[in-house]
């Protein structure tokens, strides 16, 4: 079936293996959406420690985003998963191994992108807040942050695919997910062609409503204003 | 009211404020004006201490503002008490500032709710009654980005009174205006004025200065050249800074 010059699609294969694949997108999404949310949290901590006056949270706020960033996501995995047990004695499970992994890394890039989303609102709203008696913290609460978040919604978007996208590396810390699961079933049965096409299109669905939803929330703020 | 004593301010090499002394009593007018780059609008936040000074003493209502004397030395306050101070002081910019994610009445609500922790349907009252104040009470549900500059600006002055504060403080409250929206502004500040509320004015409104102002300060290269009524100050003034200036602009 599989001749160099009459290839033909096994519909029934993959009608077969679909739910299978399926379960492993649940994967997926579950590590997406976990490693997401750190991401967020840990972005949010990075950015506002970045932006406060205060050189040594400067410093830090920096050292991690150069650390996290600068290394590849891969090689993070690798290090939390297979050398951090041996030099440490922290021997992490698959699932957390991965949603820190991606999550930590994913953080390094939210926390530039919420950052730069926060100077880039006039400093003249700060200082309105402050001279009618606000900390900085209540005006970066009430007035400074909700200013961003409509300036956040394209780039933060844009994290949140490419975080969905970069679970499928944690297949290498023996994570069964939507790649892992394909690449199981392409091997055993020789179907490479099936397996892999067919979880393409789900990634490109999962991250299509990635696409929508941003491209609502964008509309749905700018109309406030 | 407010006692400025021997403040000296620089931005890296540059020295805006040299030895800067004035007083403001109660109830009191003071139009500042000057050359651009004179240091006045830098003279003006460090009223409210939005810049901290190098050296001297700012008092606002017999209080030390952003500084604090420890065993006969002074030091920088904590934050907590500089945010305190400003709830008396009310600061009007050039720029408006209005938060463009609010409505107008939540704009004016705000500080009062989450500062003062006054109650919502009183903040709420308290904010209405300014709007009418300034003429806007239509515009109450409005956001910021529906309004002309003078409208905005007026806003931004009942937002600044939300706060009853002692005094205000104006920098350059007309300069982004249209020439035809000028005068809505000065009327507000006008009636505040005759109300009796302790104003320091940055601006290069004139017509305003001489009308309004109880005391004129003209201010060059971060000093206080001279200050005197309007009346001296327009028809009389003594340094040659402060003629060569008004020549230029009268």
């Amino acid at each position: 079936m599989s001749g160099s010059s009459g290839f033909v699609w096994d519909w029934a294969f993959t009608i077969k293996m679909l739910p299978l694949l399926i379960k492993g997108a649940g994967m997926t999404v579950l590590i997406a959406a976990c490693a997401i949310s750190l991401g967020t949290c840990i972005g949010l901590v990075i950015a506002l420690i970045k932006v406060v006056r205060n050189p040594i949270l400067n410093y830090l706020g920096g050292l991690y985003t150069w650390v996290f960033r600068g290394i590849p996501l891969l090689v993070q995995l690798f290090i939390i998963y297979y050398a951090l047990p041996g030099a440490t004695g922290i021997n992490l499970d698959p699932f957390p191994a991965a949603v820190l992994g991606i999550g930590m890394c994913g953080g390094a890039y939210i926390g530039e992108i919420i950052r730069a989303g926060i100077q880039s609102i006039d400093k003249g709203q700060m200082e309105a807040a402050l001279s009618l008696g606000m900390s900085y913290s209540q005006a970066m609460r009430r007035i400074i942050i909700p200013q961003t978040y409509r300036r956040l919604i394209p780039p933060m978007g844009n994290e949140f695919i490419t975080l969905l996208k970069d679970t499928s590396l944690v297949s290498v810390i023996t994570m069964v997910e939507l790649l892992r699961t394909a690449q199981i079933y392409a091997s055993s049965h020789f179907k490479p062609f099936e397996m892999y096409i067919t979880a393409g299109l789900i990634y490109l669905l999962l991250t299509t409503f990635f696409t929508v939803t941003f491209g609502k929330l964008e509309n749905k703020l700018a109309q406030s204003e | 009211m407010i006692k400025v004593i021997d403040v000296c301010k620089s931005f890296g090499n540059l020295q805006v404020l040299k030895n800067v002394n004035l007083t403001v009593a109660p109830g009191e007018v003071v139009v500042i004006i000057g050359p651009s780059g004179s240091g006045k609008s830098t003279l003006l936040r460090c009223m409210n201490y939005l810049e901290k000074i190098d050296s001297g003493k700012i008092y606002i209502d017999g209080q030390l503002i952003g500084k604090k004397e420890v065993n006969g030395k002074l030091v920088e306050a904590p934050a907590k008490e500089v945010y305190k101070m400003r709830e008396n002081i009310g600061m009007v910019f050039q720029r408006f500032n209005l938060f463009p994610h609010m409505t107008v009445l939540n704009n004016l609500m705000e500080a009062p709710v989450l500062v003062r922790r006054m109650d919502k349907g009183a903040a709420r009252k308290l904010a209405l009654d300014l709007l009418k104040k300034v003429g806007l009470e239509e515009k109450a549900n409005a956001y910021p980005a529906h309004l002309s500059g003078g409208q905005q600006q007026r806003v931004a002055i009942a937002r600044a009174l939300a706060m009853e504060p002692k005094i205000m403080l104006f920098d350059e409250p007309t300069s982004a205006l249209d020439p035809e929206l000028v005068g809505e502004v000065l009327s507000v500040m006008k009636e505040l004025a005759r109300e009796g509320m302790t104003m320091v004015v940055v601006t290069h409104e004139m017509g305003f200065a001489r009308e309004v102002a109880d005391r004129v300060v003209f201010m060059d290269e971060g000093r206080i050249l001279e200050e005197g009524t309007p009346q001296q100050i327009f028809t009389n003034p003594q340094h040659p800074r402060t003629r060569e200036f008004l020549a230029k602009i009268l």
